[in-house]
């Protein structure tokens, strides 16, 4: 099998296994629209404060609740699976981009609902042309941290610390793409371009690849 | 030993040579006496930039010939690295609380993102203590070490990436805007943090085969304990 036809395979199994389970969609989700809840029920009836912070607080929890999506699929990898896969003689960067795949498409899957619920619930003030800056910096965001959770996931498969871990790892690391996300709408609110954000957030997507699929021999082998 | 002792001898000499050229600098005009905290900011800082660099390239090297003491280097300049950082970090925030009249500014795009270098190697240190075997150890922290490196460009180019309060870099190719003696100060404090780093890494990465030896030795110790066998053993 050609190295699209096992990425395409990879992703395909793993959004077979989370149709089945359902764990992003029905339990993170509903976990973070209630902590979506949270932080007007803290601040009292500041409507104004409540919308101000609508999209900041979005990000916050796209990247909080993002890294418990990124890092479940590794989880859920076990070392059977894994040995499995090298039996069978699948590519390590294929292993690696079809996670990817999956992961992002489950990732950008929750944030937009998670965006909608910010929208419904902070009724925050967008600028025209919001909806189309908020697809690119969630897509991007979305392949990003989907890097970064299955890199994490991978260097620290199979210790006992392994969730409180790969968190330090992710969140620190994610900086640039929390970064170019909310700095492009804040940077339509103010009137001036988003490119420079596009670009960063683009550059961190391309290096995370190229690290990712340069290393998955060596990720390989570690989890051995 | 009597290296490293050597080592930290020249690194002593140098840091009051540094010191004393800091206190004789004239003060800027603007920020007084404040300004000669730059003499232990910036140096520390670049000395960090430099450890996290040559983490990555340890770490690279070690992913290629797998010799454990590219993971000796790496994991040495990693710690040292983070503990310039905190250095650069706490000076940074008591000039701040001297001059802008606040430790931490979130205006401060270097400050924030300085701070968050700092999370990332910990996490890389966190990692290496999470991990037992040597060769897992040396393979996952040499992934990361690649990647956290990331961090470091952006750490730099944050003062011209986005809107600061920083001021930008104290020299540059353009020249500079500090008085030669301020700049001829912090630079004897560059090359002497530089030997200090230097002795710091010698010691760290002996200490490390110190370490290795001793596991080795732990090991040598468990195998020559063998349970009896069934034969030598009487009134069974």
């Amino acid at each position: 099998m050609s190295f699209w036809g096992q990425t395409l395979e990879i992703a395909r199994v793993d959004l077979r296994v989370e149709r089945r389970l359902g764990d992003t969609l029905r339990i993170v989700l509903p976990f973070a629209v209630v902590a979506l809840m949270v932080f007007p029920l803290s601040l009292g009836i500041e409507l104004a404060v409540i919308r101000r912070i609508g999209p900041a607080v979005f990000w916050s929890l796209g990247i909080l609740f993002g890294m418990q999506v990124a890092l479940r699929q590794s989880v859920a990898d076990t070392q059977e699976r894994r040995d499995l896969h090298a039996l069978l003689g699948v590519d390590p960067a294929a292993r690696f981009v079809g996670r990817m795949l999956s992961g992002g498409v489950l990732m950008l899957a929750f944030l937009v609902v998670l965006f909608i619920a910010m929208v419904l619930i902070y009724g925050p003030t967008l600028p025209p042309g919001s909806w189309s800056t908020v697809l690119i910096g969630t897509v991007l965001f979305s392949i990003g941290l989907t890097e970064l959770g299955t890199l994490a996931g991978e260097v620290t498969a199979g210790l006992r610390n392994r969730t409180a871990l790969a968190s330090l790892i992710v969140a620190p690391l994610a900086l640039p793409l929390v970064i170019g996300a909310s700095q492009s709408l804040e940077a339509l609110s103010r009137g001036t371009g988003i490119l420079p954000w596009v670009l960063l957030m683009l550059a961190t997507d391309l290096t995370l690849a190229v690290v990712g699929v340069g290393l998955a021999r060596p990720l390989e082998e570690a989890t051995r | 030993m009597t290296r490293i002792r050597a080592l930290f001898g020249v690194a002593a000499v140098a840091m009051a040579v540094g010191l004393w050229f800091a206190l004789t600098a004239p003060p800027d005009t603007l920020q007084g006496q404040y300004s000669r905290i730059i003499n232990v900011h910036v140096p520390s800082l670049w000395l960090a930039f430099l450890a996290f660099g040559v983490t990555a390239l340890g770490s690279i090297v070690w992913l290629w010939k797998k010799t454990q003491r590219w993971d000796r280097l790496a994991s040495a300049s990693a710690e040292i690295g983070v503990l310039f950082t905190g250095i650069g970090l706490f000076s940074g925030m008591v000039w701040g609380q001297a001059v802008w009249g606040r430790a931490w500014d979130w205006g401060d795009a270097r400050l924030t993102t300085t701070a968050v270098m700092f999370f990332v190697y910990l996490g890389y240190i966190a990692l290496r203590n999470a991990v037992d075997d040597p060769v897992a150890k040396a393979r996952r922290s040499a992934i990361l070490g690649v990647v956290a490196v990331v961090q470091v460009p952006l750490v730099y180019f944050s003062v011209h990436l986005f809107r600061t309060l920083h001021p930008i870099q104290s020299i540059s190719p353009g020249g500079s805007n500090m008085p030669p003696e301020m700049i001829f100060a912090m630079l004897v404090n560059l090359a002497a943090f530089t030997i200090l780093y230097v002795a710091l890494m010698a010691a760290r990465t002996d200490v490390a085969r110190t370490e290795e030896t001793f596991r080795e030795s732990e090991l040598l110790a468990g195998d020559a304990v063998k349970p009896p066998k069934l034969s030598e053993v009487k009134d069974v």
